[in-house]
């Protein structure tokens, strides 16, 4: 395939937001409609380069980090939280959704209301304050283009299907239904700081007698795999 | 006998208020209160004793009938209210087991018309062919009907208010779908009721056609092509009735059970959250997305730099030790190999604790490697193990914080 450069003409700041994460979607009209205009050109280009450019039809664009390097981090898990919690709030006050997230707004003085509401949940993924939320959430999801600002307005873009797929994916898990419904106890919680320990007694149980240096490769990739998440 | 057209006059002449009205009788009974402010409003002009003689007139044609057992509440006539739905496209959607219904009176019919021609009466025969085309022609209407009723549910949905909810604004559309269009899928299959009820008229129809030719016609054979054609036309818009109600309600049932399962989705991972921690989503299922503060190549000057000093890079001579020189200094040890290990672990035990003395056997040792050992030795089938408090241990390199164990011998 030719890829002429000449013709990307948004080539840098694409690659600049693409890289730092950001979703590409229509709220930055020139950059999406350079994606959606020249998409082979430049999804090829980027893959020449060792990135995955992913289109998605529901209207935005991003980069696949490379498995190796791409820990889910705990903004990941936040964003995803507080996703959860903002569908569960909206259907409870017999709010839709959907409607919501995918386009819709929500106003600023609400999160603390549903911070008050969540705090237990909120606490787990170190968030305790109103401006601990706006920070690490609401800044984060507006950073990565999920969600835009504006006079104290959040509106939720297209981006945020990510996070709407993580509930149908979990609602078609069937060992988590399984594991909540059943009447069985449930494992006991994994503390954090035990983390260290059981990842690594846990490494080789099922191979009891493995070769020594294949073992010791593999406890030091898991030690160094232990560390990244640390950091 | 109420004249037809001086109804038809009076609601060509009120059809401006009719109209309005229909709307209102669309979803319940008005009473006379209700009537005469509704239509004030309509007319502005007009004084009391002409809202009055105009609602007289419409009682006397029967065109608005005192609900029973209420005699100051009023509903339109069924009759007129359903040619009015008619006129204005409005339809309610039908049950599908009138469409049933018709079927078998359908087959019964063809049942008499086989009856008929064996005994060789041709009035009868001719009678049962009509009421047959008659009642071929009331499903086509009942069809027409129900797809104009079908597209209105679909309207009604889309253009509700986005905020409702999705199970009101969607209600109808599942209500529909669970009581029609599903009953029809199974009515219209291959092996469903309609299929079947077809295919015998059909067959009765086209074996009289062949009898007649040998013995002789009872009835004109235009008669039975006219009726043979109009119930492979009830059946061809059966079928596009259904596929017209899937491509106008599969899209909003879908988006109402997404909807659903989103909802139930993020239930299911609170709940999950609640009980085992962040940790409990599945992490598969997380987005990935790079760090949004990672470090990005910087300046343009910082990239000339960086170029700069790759296009000059020299690399290092590599010095490789001569076969010949004694080496100095103390050999490098060989690693240690588990079986080693375990021995030296068992011949200490007990131990009171691992890690400490793992310590102590190799104070220079590297932290992932101590790790590795401490792994490997507390998980042992030969020792018996137990958790202390955790503490921290200083490797060589690191501050290591973990729960180390009492190692004894294991119950034979």
């Amino acid at each position: 395939m030719n890829i002429d450069l000449k013709e990307l003409t948004q080539l840098a700041p694409i690659f600049r937001e693409l890289f730092k994460g950001y979703h590409v979607s229509r709220r930055d009209p020139e950059l999406y409609a350079q994606l959606s205009n020249q998409q082979d050109q430049y999804r090829a280009l980027f893959k020449a380069l060792g990135y995955e450019l992913v289109c998605d039809s529901r209207g935005f664009y991003y980069f696949v980090p490379e498995l190796m390097g791409a820990q889910v981090n705990k903004t990941a898990q936040r964003l995803a939280l507080f996703t959860f919690i903002l569908v569960e709030h909206l259907a409870d006050q017999g709010r839709d959704p959907l409607a919501v997230l995918d386009g819709g707004s929500l106003g600023r003085d609400e999160l603390p209301a549903l911070l008050e509401k969540y705090r237990d949940l909120f606490l787990q993924a170190e968030v305790t304050s109103v401006e601990e939320l706006e920070e690490k959430v609401m800044r984060r999801l507006n950073q990565l283009g999920f969600a835009s600002e504006e006079n104290g307005i959040y509106r939720f873009l297209a981006p945020m299907h990510r996070f709407l797929d993580v509930c149908l994916s979990v609602q078609q898990d069937r060992d988590l239904a399984a594991t909540l419904h059943s009447a069985l106890p449930l494992p006991t919680p994994v503390l954090l700081g035990d983390e260290l320990e059981d990842d690594i007694i846990s490494l080789a149980e099922d191979e009891p007698d493995l070769d020594e240096e294949d073992a010791l490769a593999r406890a030091m990739a898991d030690e160094r795999a232990v560390q990244e998440i640390d950091a | 006998m109420i004249d037809p057209k001086r109804v038809l006059r009076a609601l060509a002449e009120h059809w401006t208020l009719l109209e309005p009205l229909c709307e209102r009788f669309d979803s319940g009974t008005l009473s006379l209160i209700e009537l005469r402010k509704q239509l004030t409003a309509q007319l502005p002009e007009s004084t009391p004793v002409d809202i009055t003689a105009l609602l007289d007139q419409w009682i006397r044609l029967d065109i608005l009938v005192p609900v029973a057992k209420s005699p100051n509440r009023f509903e339109l006539n069924a009759q007129i209210h359903d040619f009015l739905a008619y006129l204005r496209r409005e339809h309610r959607l039908g049950l599908c087991l009138e469409i049933e219904a018709y079927l078998r009176h359908l087959e019964r019919l063809a049942g008499y018309i086989k009856d008929a021609f064996e005994v060789r009466d041709a009035a009868d025969l001719a009678r049962q062919l009509r009421l047959l085309d008659m009642r071929v022609r009331d499903v086509l209407k009942k069809l027409a009907n129900d797809e104009q009723a079908l597209v209105a549910v679909a309207e009604r949905a889309k253009t509700s208010d986005r905020q409702i909810p999705l199970r009101q604004r969607y209600a109808e559309v599942l209500a529909t779908w669970d009581e029609y269009v599903e009953p029809m899928i199974q009515l219209v299959a291959a092996d469903g009721a309609f299929e079947q009820g077809v295919y015998r008229v059909e067959h009765v129809l086209l074996r009289l056609l062949g009898e007649q030719q040998r013995l002789g016609q009872l009835v004109d054979d235009d008669l039975l092509l006219r009726t043979h054609a109009r119930i492979l036309e009830m059946q061809t818009t059966a079928q596009l009735t259904l596929r017209r109600a899937r491509e106008l309600l599969l899209p909003l049932r879908e988006e109402a059970r997404r909807h659903n399962a989103v909802t139930r989705g993020a239930a299911l991972a609170l709940a999950a959250i609640r009980r085992k921690g962040l940790d409990a989503v599945p992490q598969a299922s997380l987005p990935l997305f790079s760090r949004p503060q990672s470090t990005f190549l910087g300046t343009a000057s910082q990239v000339e730099a960086y170029v700069y000093a790759l296009a000059r890079f020299e690399p290092k001579p590599a010095q490789f030790p001569k076969a010949s020189t004694a080496r100095k200094g103390e050999a490098p040890r060989a690693p240690r190999t588990a079986r080693e290990m375990l021995e030296r672990c068992e011949q200490a035990l007990p131990l009171p604790d691992l890690m400490s003395w793992l310590l102590a056997q190799e104070p220079e040792g590297a932290t992932d490697e101590l790790l590795y050992w401490f792994s490997r030795l507390s998980r042992d089938a030969r020792f018996q193990r137990e958790r202390l408090e955790r503490r921290d241990y200083l490797t060589a390199e690191h501050q290591v914080s973990l729960s180390s164990f009492t190692l004894l011998r294991a119950a034979p």
